[in-house]
C-alpha cells in the first residue's frame, strides 16, 4: 500500500483584511478567508517528503464547512494529490477538531506521518496537534524548522522561546506542527492552480463520522477586535541627533533594546 | 484675518502640485491646500506611475509623449529645487504593447505615426527573446475565474506586439509631488496641509475663495479642483459648477497587485512594462524584483464606484473597501499567470488598493467651469500621473489666458507643447464635451 502523508490545514481569515466581529464571538466570514500560513510550510513539507521519497500520496484534510474547499484547493495547488473536506456547520473546539481529522484519518487510510502548522493565525490554540497526536498514541514535535526522515523514524529540530533549537528523534508515525523557517512555502503557478481543480475533495458529513463526544469542552465565549493604535512622530535634528533620539525609543518606550 | 492669495490649489498630489508650480513661475501667489500630512500621499501614493505613450486618441499619446521629456529631465524640471527626501526616478525600461483584441493597436500605431513616436514591431519571436518566461497564446475574452471557461486550453497564438523604448515608470510616485511641492515652494509657492475644505466661495458668479473645516477663511480670486478622487465633492461644493459639467467624475474602487516574479527572472532589470489587453492586465517591475500587476478594467470584472471618504476610513465591506479581495487577486495574478506560466501566486494577496478619480469618457477634463475663478483639473481615470508636469504647465497657461478674458469655452485655448512644438486645442479635455467615443474606457485612456 502506498505511504500516506497528511496534512491538517486550517481556512482561516486573512490577516491582512478589514476583521470585524459577528454575534460577539465568531469572526465575520465575509472577509477574505485563506489558507492558514503555517500550514503552507505544512503542504510544502509534506510534498517535499513525497518528491524524496519518490512514492507516496499527500492527503490535505481539514474541518469546517463547505468553504473550506477554497483553502482545499489551495492545498491542492501546492503539491497536495487530493483532500478531505469533514463538514461542520459551526465552530468546534480542538478537543472535538481533532476526533474528527483522527476518525476521518482513520477511514481513509493509515498515516505514515501528519504535517500540521504549528499554530492557526486565528484561534492560536496550538493543541490540535498534540490532541491529534494523543489520540493516535504518536509523538508530536512542534515548531519544527528541520525534518530529516530516517527509516521508520524522523529526527527533527525544533524552534523554542528566545532562540533555542531542540533536536529530536521520533518513531515514525508521528505528528510534526512545522514553524515558518523549515521551507519557503512553494506557491502555485496557474497551471498548478489548472490541475488542483481536477484533483479530488472528498467531503464527509462530521455527523457520520460517529464521534464519541467528549465530557469536556471550550467555547468562545467573546470575541473582541484589538484596536492598535498608530501615531507617526516626526524625529527632527542632525543626523546624529536623529540617532540619538530613535535609540531612546528604542530602549525607553518600546523597551526592545537594553 | 482672512488670509489673501492669487490662486488656491484644492489638492497637493501629482496634479495639484505642478499647477503650483507654474503658476509660481509665472508670478501667481498660490497656496495649495490638502486633507492628508503631505503632498502625494493621497491617491498619487498609490499610482502605478506609469509612464507610456499609447493612448487611443493622438492628442492623448502627443501628451504623454511631452511627458517624457519633462520626466526624463527632472532636476532640470523641478529649476534643481532641493527636496531633502530625495528624487524620485524615472526609470525607463521600455513599452511593450501586445497586439491583440483587447487594444486598439491599430489606432495606437496610427497615433504613434502622426504624432512621430519611435516604436518597432516585435514578432513572437522577438519577444519570446526578449521576455523568456512568456507564452504568447491568445487567451482572449478576458474572464473571471470564478468562470469555467477561465481555464480552457488557448489554441491560437498572439501576433506580436509594438515596442516603445521610452517607457518606464517613476519609482516613487508621492515623492514626485512631494518633489514638485519643494519646487514650487522654492518659486513662493504655499502648502496647507491637514486642511479640508468645506466651502467654496463665491458672490454674483466670481470665486471668492475657500472654507476649511476649523472655519478659516481663506480668498483668491482663483480656486483650482485638484482633488483626485474627492474632486466631485469639490466641484459639487462650487454654485452652478456641477449642473455645468456634461462630463461628470466619480471615485472608482481599483485594485494593483504584487506578485513576485519567477525564480530565475529578473523581471525588475530586465523586463518591460507590459500592456496586454489580451488578459486585462498591464505590469510593471517593482522593487523586490516583484511583478506590479494592474487591470485593464475588463468588461467582466466588477466596478465599485465608493465615497472616497467612506473607502479611505476602510468602510463599505469586502469589495468596496480599502483593502484587496482574494477575488480581484486571483482574477488579476492567475490572468498574468496565464501570459508568464512560471509565475508563483502567494495565497495571500499583496498590493495596493486606491481609487480613480474617473470621469464619463475616462479623458480628464481640464477647463474653467460655469463659476468665474473656478477651475477643474480632475477625471485622471488613473492614466494622467505620467502627463501630470504637462497638465500643470497647460493649466497655468489656461488660467492666466481665462483670467486675462479669453472665452474659453468659444474660442478654446490653444496649448503649445514645450519640447514637442506641437500644439493641443485645450477643448478637448472641456466639462462640456460630449462623450468621447474615440475613448478606451478604461485605464488606457
Amino acid at each position: 500500500m502506498d505511504m500516506k502523508i497528511y496534512v491538517c490545514v486550517k481556512h482561516v481569515p486573512d490577516s491582512a483584511a478589514n476583521i470585524a466581529v459577528k454575534d460577539g464571538n465568531t469572526i465575520d466570514d465575509k472577509i477574505s478567508f485563506l489558507l492558514n500560513p503555517y500550514d503552507e510550510h505544512a503542504v510544502t513539507e509534506a510534498a517535499a517528503l513525497k518528491k524524496h521519497l519518490g512514492r507516496g500520496e499527500v492527503i490535505a484534510i481539514s474541518l469546517g464547512t463547505e468553504d473550506v474547499e477554497k483553502t482545499l484547493r489551495s492545498a491542492m495547488a501546492m503539491g497536495a494529490d487530493r483532500s478531505i473536506l469533514v463538514k461542520t456547520d459551526r465552530q468546534r473546539d480542538s478537543i472535538f477538531t481533532a476526533r474528527a481529522l483522527k476518525a476521518a484519518i482513520d477511514q481513509d487510510g493509515s498515516p505514515a506521518i501528519i504535517f500540521t502548522g504549528r499554530e492557526s493565525i486565528d484561534m492560536e490554540g496550538m493543541q490540535t496537534m498534540f490532541r491529534l497526536g494523543a489520540a493516535f498514541g504518536f509523538p508530536v514535535a512542534s515548531n519544527v524548522i528541520k525534518f530529516t526522515p530516517e527509516k521508520n523514524s524522523a529526527t527533527v529540530e525544533s524552534q523554542t522561546e528566545g532562540g533555542g533549537k531542540n533536536i529530536y528523534h521520533l518513531s515514525m508515525p508521528c505528528v510534526l506542527g512545522v514553524g515558518r523557517g523549515i521551507n519557503t512555502p512553494s506557491y502555485p503557478t496557474f497551471p498548478d492552480v489548472v490541475k488542483a481543480r481536477k484533483k479530488e475533495v472528498k467531503t464527509i458529513d462530521v455527523k457520520d463520522l460517529n464521534i464519541t463526544p467528549s465530557p469536556s469542552s471550550m467555547s468562545v465565549i467573546s470575541l473582541e477586535p484589538f484596536a492598535q493604535e498608530r501615531r507617526a512622530r516626526e524625529i527632527t535634528g542632525t543626523p546624529a541627533e536623529q540617532v540619538q533620539t530613535l535609540v531612546n525609543i528604542l530602549r525607553n518606550e518600546a523597551k526592545v533594546l537594553n | 484675518m482672512t488670509k489673501k492669495y492669487d490662486a488656491i490649489i484644492i489638492g497637493a498630489g501629482v496634479i495639484g502640485s505642478p499647477i503650483a508650480y507654474e503658476l509660481c513661475k509665472m508670478g501667481y501667489k498660490t497656496l495649495n491646500v490638502d486633507k492628508l500630512p503631505d503632498a502625494g500621499e493621497g491617491s498619487t501614493a498609490g499610482s502605478c506611475a506609469i509612464v507610456r505613450a499609447h493612448y487611443s486618441t493622438a492628442d492623448g499619446v502627443a501628451m504623454a509623449y511631452e511627458g517624457f521629456k519633462y520626466w526624463l529631465d527632472w532636476e532640470n524640471y523641478l529649476d534643481h529645487a532641493e527636496d531633502e527626501k530625495g528624487l524620485a526616478k524615472y526609470m525607463n525600461t521600455g513599452s511593450l504593447l501586445l497586439k491583440s483584441e483587447g487594444h486598439d493597436w491599430k489606432k495606437v500605431q496610427a497615433n504613434y505615426d502622426e504624432v512621430g513616436v519611435k516604436y518597432e514591431e516585435w514578432d513572437n519571436e522577438t519577444i519570446k527573446a526578449k521576455v523568456p518566461p512568456i507564452d504568447l497564446h491568445k487567451f482572449w475574452p478576458v474572464r473571471r475565474p470564478e468562470d469555467p471557461a477561465f481555464y480552457d486550453e488557448p489554441t491560437e497564438m498572439l501576433e506580436g506586439g509594438i515596442f516603445c523604448a521610452e517607457g518606464g515608470y517613476v519609482n516613487d510616485p508621492a515623492l514626485s509631488a512631494h518633489n514638485i511641492m519643494r519646487a514650487a515652494e522654492a518659486k513662493g509657492g504655499t502648502f496647507m496641509f491637514n486642511a479640508e475644505v468645506v466651502e467654496i466661495r463665491s458672490e454674483n458668479g466670481k470665486v471668492l475663495g475657500i472654507t476649511l473645516k476649523d472655519g478659516t477663511q481663506i480668498d483668491a480670486p482663483v480656486v483650482v479642483n485638484a482633488g483626485g478622487p474627492h474632486s466631485f465633492k469639490i466641484t459639487k461644493m462650487a454654485e452652478g459648477v456641477w449642473e455645468g459639467c456634461n462630463i461628470k467624475t466619480k471615485a472608482l474602487r481599483h485594485e494593483v497587485m504584487h506578485c513576485p516574479s519567477p525564480d530565475g527572472y529578473d523581471y525588475l532589470n530586465d523586463g518591460y512594462h507590459m500592456s496586454d489587453g489580451d488578459i486585462g492586465c498591464y505590469v510593471r517591475p517593482e522593487v523586490g524584483n516583484m511583478f506590479l500587476i494592474g487591470s485593464e478594467d475588463p468588461d467582466c470584472d466588477p466596478q465599485e464606484w465608493v465615497d472616497p471618504d467612506e473607502f479611505y476610513a476602510g468602510k463599505g465591506g469586502h469589495g468596496k473597501d480599502n483593502q484587496l479581495t482574494d477575488e480581484q487577486w486571483k482574477a488579476q495574478c492567475y490572468r498574468l499567470g496565464k501570459r508568464i506560466p512560471e509565475l508563483k501566486v502567494p495565497n495571500q494577496s499583496k498590493g495596493v488598493c486606491d481609487l480613480y478619480d474617473c470621469s464619463d469618457d475616462w479623458i480628464p477634463v481640464y477647463d474653467k467651469t460655469d463659476l468665474g475663478g473656478f477651475y477643474l483639473a480632475v477625471g485622471t481615470s488613473g492614466n494622467q500621473y505620467k502627463n501630470a508636469p504637462v497638465v500643470g504647465r497647460m493649466m497655468a497657461e489656461l488660467i492666466d489666458a481665462c483670467e486675462k478674458g479669453l472665452d474659453h469655452d468659444n474660442e478654446p485655448f490653444q496649448f503649445t507643447y514645450k519640447y514637442t512644438g506641437r500644439t493641443m486645442d485645450v477643448g478637448f479635455f472641456s466639462r462640456k464635451r460630449e462623450i468621447n467615443y474615440n475613448s478606451s474606457f478604461s485605464v488606457n485612456g
